[in-house]
């Protein structure tokens, strides 16, 4: 829900830009790197932007972005909404979790790699500095299998997990795979050369081979969230 | 770039064996003489050092689990594991290990059908590495 806003958003100002004839267009190659607690992301997007308004400060574009994701002893729960939050939809955003439902799957070496849509915005504040937010909203995600532990309590179980392969952005645990996000600021060190540094969000998910938490509902779907730094090049085609 | 990248991981998750485990020797007042034996084994290191005697008694009222004489090298996160297989594919904890030597007894919880339970073993659960198992037979 919340991508098609986005994309809806999106689309509106690009008609609304185009027929007042201030727009231009300015595609990059972005990459990064991301550093958290004993986690880590590699990440390369291409995005291409409006450059929207009197002076063209405003930034809205669409692009791809692959993210490599590795951790170590990486605890993940829980995912799906209606375990979660004990329903669906946007109002998951402002409920409560459901502690009670929530079991946890630990894995040792979590690897997974996502290729998604991405959508970014961005407002230039000055000619060189420029802040701004993007999210992953449709796409999908590889990786090896992976043993994990699940714990319940006093009952566990070790078995196998593999990325989960669809991801599509929606609202909060809605949200289905591997969806990366990053507040940034970016600085102009030359016209084709920005530095970039920020701040990261990053959902990943593993589908165990089997559906092993049974209450409240069946469940095989676990989820990490990840925040870290970021810091990285983005190189201007134009 | 991707050297930075595995560098920054390995950094990142060292698992250093650090004292998490008390390592006092203590003596559970536990007395298998009152119980009745079910099963028995002997603990042998995983890629670390861990030695002992693991019985499992019955009291009548509970199931327990008694590590004596018992130690282990120690570690972050302790646990200790009952499990159907050696790979712990599904397994009762029985909490955090008490410490790293000595005479120590564990509950079982849920009074789980014993018979197909087959191992005992000492877990570090946070970093997912089995310190010392033991095959536990009538």
């Amino acid at each position: 829900m919340r991508s098609l806003v986005l994309l809806f958003f999106l689309f509106l100002c690009i008609t609304v830009a185009t027929a007042q004839q201030n727009l231009s267009i300015s595609n990059s190659i972005d990459l990064g790197i991301g550093i958290g607690s004993s986690q880590a992301t590699l990440s390369s997007a291409y995005i291409h932007n409006w450059n929207l308004g009197k002076k063209q400060k405003i930034q809205i574009g669409l692009g791809g972005r692959l993210t490599g994701y590795l951790g170590a002893n990486q605890y993940y729960t829980t995912a799906p909404a209606k375990l979660t939050s004990g329903k669906t939809g946007p109002g998951v955003f402002f409920t409560e979790n459901i502690e009670a439902n929530i079991d946890t799957f630990l894995i040792a070496k979590p690897q997974t790699f996502a290729i998604n849509a991405m959508i970014n915005l961005g407002y230039k504040v000055t000619q060189k500095i420029t802040l701004g937010f993007n999210i992953d909203a449709i796409g999908f995600s590889f990786g090896g299998a992976k043993r994990g532990n699940y714990i319940n309590g006093s009952q566990g179980q070790n078995l196998t997990s593999k990325p989960t392969s669809f991801n599509l952005l929606l609202v909060s645990d809605n949200d289905l795979g591997s969806l990366n996000s990053e507040f940034y600021g970016k600085y102009q060190l030359t016209e084709k050369l920005a530095l970039k540094a920020g701040f990261q969000f990053l959902f990943t998910e593993y589908t165990t081979d089997l559906e092993v938490q049974q209450f409240p509902d069946p469940n095989d779907r676990f989820r990490n969230k990840s925040s870290m730094f970021t810091a990285g090049v983005s190189f201007n085609l134009n | 770039m991707k050297k930075l990248f595995l560098l920054s991981i390995v950094v990142l998750s060292s698992c250093k064996e650090d004292d998490a485990t008390p390592s006092a020797p203590i003596n559970d007042n536990f007395n298998p003489s009152t119980a009745t034996l079910l099963k028995s084994g002997s603990l042998t290191g995983i890629g670390h050092t861990v030695s002992g005697t693991v019985a499992l008694y019955d009291t009548g009222s509970e199931k327990i689990i008694l590590l004596d004489p018992f130690s282990s090298q120690n570690g972050p996160d302790l646990k200790v594991y009952l499990s159907k297989d050696q790979n712990a594919s599904s397994y009762i904890s029985l909490g955090v290990l008490k410490s790293t030597s000595g005479k120590q007894s564990y509950e079982i919880p849920g009074d789980p059908d014993i018979t197909d339970y087959n191992y005992v073993m000492v877990w570090c659960e946070q970093f997912t590495v089995v310190f010392g198992r033991a095959e536990v037979k009538l």
